[in-house]
């Protein structure tokens, strides 16, 4: 059933590619009824998605290059179905928003719907090498995007872009390829390597590798200069699914393989990672406030809204890990959003630069529907209440602040900067008077004003439902964070450096008593927050990050991975 | 009237608007004459005509039958109340009588030399009173109000008589615009100037006629401005009415942007210029601003051709009320250069270089007005 998400996409981009001339005007609609197909297919799989299922579901395997280890493995979980979900939707979007009369068609749609596939094989892999082929294919077709029908500085844009990914991509391969020949395995499945244990310091030698290549994908501060570039220079679609989707792959990397497979030193580098987000989160929000280019105010909001979701992922508890998944749910939509009305306004103005564009919510010759949603969409990106970012990062705060308040409280910040840098986005190119220059936009069509739409009332929807965006992925999360939360009893059961917090051991038990009698939707419900280990944590007399708690090197690893 | 053209022999004025000048004195109008203006200020005079036509049966209906009605709800029903009616009028698909009322406010603020010298007299002030004691037997609202207040009600018949006078005005106007409208489509309207020319005929043929109110209560008329008060077409409500609504009106929120704290807004009502020739066609946000009315009411009666034209622009429907409002203004400084040229001191053919000159520097005092109004953006 998996299968059907990467294979049909790209059937159809061959199909797409073998076309007789006589059919090269109608390759848009063929690739939009694809990606319909490919929808339609993820809405029945989400259908028949077991939620009270923490492990893999619509499993599928098939030996490949056994002697490599490499075999067809899939599977889905609570945490990628919510992102195989994203990536359908905005594969479909990218495709609708798409130039009608953008030159090369053939070759776009086939590029467009082998990226969406390949995402989709990468969210679904079960096989490190699977995975990372998956993940160095959807390489190609951004590249071609980029370099193809990108803006003026499109060759450096796709360059820097392969060259940063290429390198994320050497750095994972050589974390994995350094887990099978440490753990004699010679096998990439990732239940095969999960279940191997592996000291201490072989684990942070694998996994820094993998923090590093997954965090030039997400990308994290200083590795993000390729970002801003790529997002300027590619269009918009391009743009839509980088940010909605692709930059997904490396938190959801971080997630499935580094805290899945060396939980231990995830536990050691968390703090570390704290501060990485902290770091991207300013430094994304002071540069989106230096910019002159919407695109490129986006770009840098990006860069630190995907640092949230590396603060919540370095705590590691049930409800930071929500706030994960919520997080990049939200960030997918709400960075899809304004990157698509951003391509509105690019493409009736000619111009994003701020200082020239004026009074777009003219009610008549300006944009006001597109004003208006970018209204929308900048405050769901500073965590307006009522919508889907608000939920997401509450959470995350809520989950992040017991275990690091300071970085957390720091992170809180961005938000802030975050509703700087759109109001000033805003105030000068949406209010005001229109100047003559752009008293004669073309006439917007409803194909420029759909796909806006249509996110604009998932942020709403799903930011006053948001149990509809987390039912997915509550069950998965809570198996992940409570492999975490039995970690810690086990810890304090058997370290006798941790023999004085007996009191803190007793808490936990408590907590986890609590959290199995709790109905896992309620982790929906911020009045639910008050049972989860995050609020126990705050109770601690210890201001220690939790994982300079958990440290104890002669503990079995094997207890400590979290069972995803 | 026919039009003639003049060898202009003497120098050019140094005003900056001197082309303009030159163009006015030659037998042109302030707005260039090129075919498409012709379409544009044809088409939305006719459907102006339409709106003008509506706007003066509702003021007159207003002043006559609405005469100190304290809670006036039906006011722009014309008397003929319905259910059918009522749902339209919520629904806002319907002529906004608002505007109208709003340009009868800025005639009254601004006031009429003529007019005000009237209303300030007693003559008035006992006919009105005659009238308002009538209205008031059997109203023991009114008569407390009328015993508590009395200047209040006097004051209200004040504001009725600009009704009446606009209401007599725009009666006059939507005649002459859809007569210019049916000579268009006979053939006989084929430029810019013959369109001042049929409006400078039509103020002329009207300027001495009577401006009048009466009211008829119980049977009984009362006849508040008499024809003997001497109030006529042209002084006492066209030439008040191009000064309060051309040039002066109000700050209208949404068309500008003012703080009046800062005194942004000129504390001498002369100094106003947020009139439709100042009007800004691309208003700043907002909905239902008053003159954004005005240009809604005039979508329902665009004729075809001039719909064609505004089709064929970028936005198509999409910025239809934005082009409206401009070729109203286009039309509207044809409509002041009738009332230019109809009040010029000389003849403009006149070979006597005193009187020339005499109506250079009146027109050189037209364009000091002119000069910041949207006129330089429509040449």
């Amino acid at each position: 059933m998996l299968s059907a998400l990467i294979w049909v996409p790209v059937l159809g981009a061959v199909f797409i590619a073998l076309l007789p001339e006589s059919l090269v005007a109608r390759t848009r609609q063929i690739a939009l009824a694809i990606a319909s197909a490919v929808g339609i297919w993820t809405i029945i799989l989400a259908s028949q998605f077991d939620v009270g299922i923490p492990g893999l579901q619509f499993q599928e395997s098939l030996p490949w290059i056994e002697s490599l280890g490499l075999t067809y493995q899939l599977g889905i979980d609570g945490l990628s179905m919510p992102l195989i979900l994203i990536n359908s939707l905005l594969v479909w979007i990218a495709i609708y928003a798409s130039d009608p009369n953008i030159n090369r068609p053939r070759l776009y749609y086939v590029l467009m719907l082998v990226l969406g596939g390949a995402v989709a094989g990468a969210f679904v892999a079960q096989n490190l090498l699977l995975f990372f082929l998956f993940y160095e294919v959807e390489l190609i077709p951004l590249y071609l995007v980029i370099a193809i029908w990108g803006g003026a500085r499109r060759g450096y844009a796709a360059t820097k872009f392969l060259i940063y990914t290429a390198a994320s991509g050497v750095l994972i391969l050589a974390a994995f390829f350094g887990l099978a020949i440490i753990s004699e395995t010679n096998s990439f499945d990732y239940d095969v390597v999960q279940s191997q244990v592996l000291p201490l310091t072989t684990q942070l030698l694998l996994l820094i590798p993998l923090v590093v290549g997954f965090g030039i994908k997400i990308p994290v501060v200083p590795f993000h200069t390729w970002l801003p570039d790529a997002h300027v220079e590619a269009p918009t679609p391009a743009s839509v699914l980088l940010a909605g989707v692709l930059l997904k792959l490396g938190t959801y990397g971080l997630l499935r393989f580094g805290l899945g497979l060396f939980p231990e030193a995830w536990t050691e580098i968390a703090p570390w990672l704290a501060w990485i987000a902290v770091l991207s989160v300013l430094y994304g929000s002071f540069a989106a406030i230096a910019q002159t280019d919407m695109k490129k105010i986006v770009a840098y909001s990006s860069v630190g809204h995907m640092g949230y979701i590396i603060l919540a992922s370095a705590v590691a508890t049930p409800l930071s890990l929500t706030g994960t998944v919520a997080q990049m749910i939200s960030h997918g939509l709400i960075s899809a959003l304004l990157f698509l009305l951003v391509g509105v306004v690019y493409s009736k103005t000619g111009t994003r630069d701020i200082n020239v564009l004026r009074g777009l919510l003219n009610p008549e010759r300006g944009l006001p529907l597109i004003g208006s949603l970018m209204v929308v969409g900048a405050m769901a990106s500073a965590g307006i209440p009522g919508m889907v970012g608000f939920v997401a990062e509450f959470i995350v705060y809520r989950g992040s602040l017991p275990a690091f308040p300071l970085q957390t409280l720091l992170c809180m910040v961005g938000t802030g900067l975050t509703a700087v840098y759109f109001l000033i986005l805003i105030n000068r190119v949406f209010f005001g008077r229109l100047p003559e220059s752009l008293a004669n936009l073309p006439r917007i069509r409803w194909q420029d004003r759909l796909p806006s739409i249509i996110v604009t009332v998932l942020v709403i929807v799903l930011g006053i439902q948001p149990s509809w965006m987390l039912r997915w992925s509550n069950v998965t999360i809570q198996a992940m964070g409570m492999e975490e939360v039995n970690r810690l009893v086990q810890v304090e059961s058997e370290s006798t450096r941790l023999a004085e917090t007996v009191g803190d051991s007793e808490s936990v038990r408590r907590l986890v008593e609590s959290t199995e009698t709790v109905p896992l939707t309620s982790m929906t419900n911020p009045n639910s927050i008050a049972f989860t280990p995050g609020k126990e944590a705050a109770s601690d007399k210890s201001t220690e990050p939790l994982g300079d708690r958990l440290i104890d090197n002669s503990l079995p690893h094997s207890k400590l991975k979290p069972n995803i | 009237m026919t039009q003639t053209t003049v060898a202009v022999t003497h120098p050019s004025s140094p005003h900056a608007l001197s082309d303009i000048i030159t163009r006015l004195e030659s037998g042109g109008a302030l707005l260039p004459d090129t075919p498409e203006n012709l379409i544009e200020v044809v088409g939305i005079l006719k459907s102006y005509g339409v709106v003008l036509d509506a706007y003066q049966r509702n003021l007159q209906y207003i002043a006559e039958h609405q005469f100190l009605v304290l809670f006036p709800f039906f006011k722009y029903f014309d008397g003929k109340v319905t259910l059918q009616k009522l749902l339209k009028h919520w629904w806002h698909d319907r002529i906004n009588y608002e505007y109208a009322e709003y340009c009868m406010r800025g005639m009254l603020w601004h006031g009429a030399e003529g007019v005000d010298q009237y209303l300030d007299s007693e003559e008035f002030r006992q006919r009105a009173m005659a009238a308002i004691q009538a209205r008031g037997k059997g109203h023991l609202l009114a008569q407390a109000i009328g015993s508590l207040f009395p200047e209040f009600a006097l004051e209200q018949v004040r504001m009725l008589v600009y009704y009446s006078i606009l209401g007599q005005f725009w009666d006059v106007m939507s005649r002459m615009f859809l007569d210019l409208s049916d000579r268009y489509d006979r053939g006989e309207i084929q430029s810019i100037p013959a369109v001042v020319e049929h409006i400078q005929n039509g103020l002329v043929e009207a300027a001495t006629k009577p401006m009048v109110y009466a009211v008829t209560l119980k049977g009984k008329t009362y006849e508040i401005v008499p024809k003997s008060a001497g109030l006529t077409f042209l002084m006492d409500a066209a030439v008040p009415y191009v000064e309060a609504v051309f040039f002066r009106l109000f700050p209208f929120f949404g068309t500008v942007s003012y703080n009046a704290q800062a005194h942004q807004v000129p504390e001498d009502q002369a100094e106003f210029g947020y009139g439709a020739l100042f009007a800004d066609a691309l208003p700043i946000g907002g909905a239902g601003i008053p003159p954004t009315l005005l240009m809604q009411d005039m979508t329902h009666y665009i004729p075809d051709y001039l719909h064609e034209v505004y089709l064929k622009g970028l936005r198509g429907e999409d910025d239809l009320r934005v082009k409206i409002g401009i070729s109203f203004q286009k039309s509207m400084f044809c409509v002041t250069t009738a009332a230019m040229m109809g009040l010029m001191p000389h003849p403009r053919t006149t070979t006597d270089p005193a009187q020339r000159e005499e109506n250079r520097r009146y027109l050189e005092g037209w364009m000091d007005r002119l000069v910041h109004t949207q006129l330089l953006n429509v040449q």
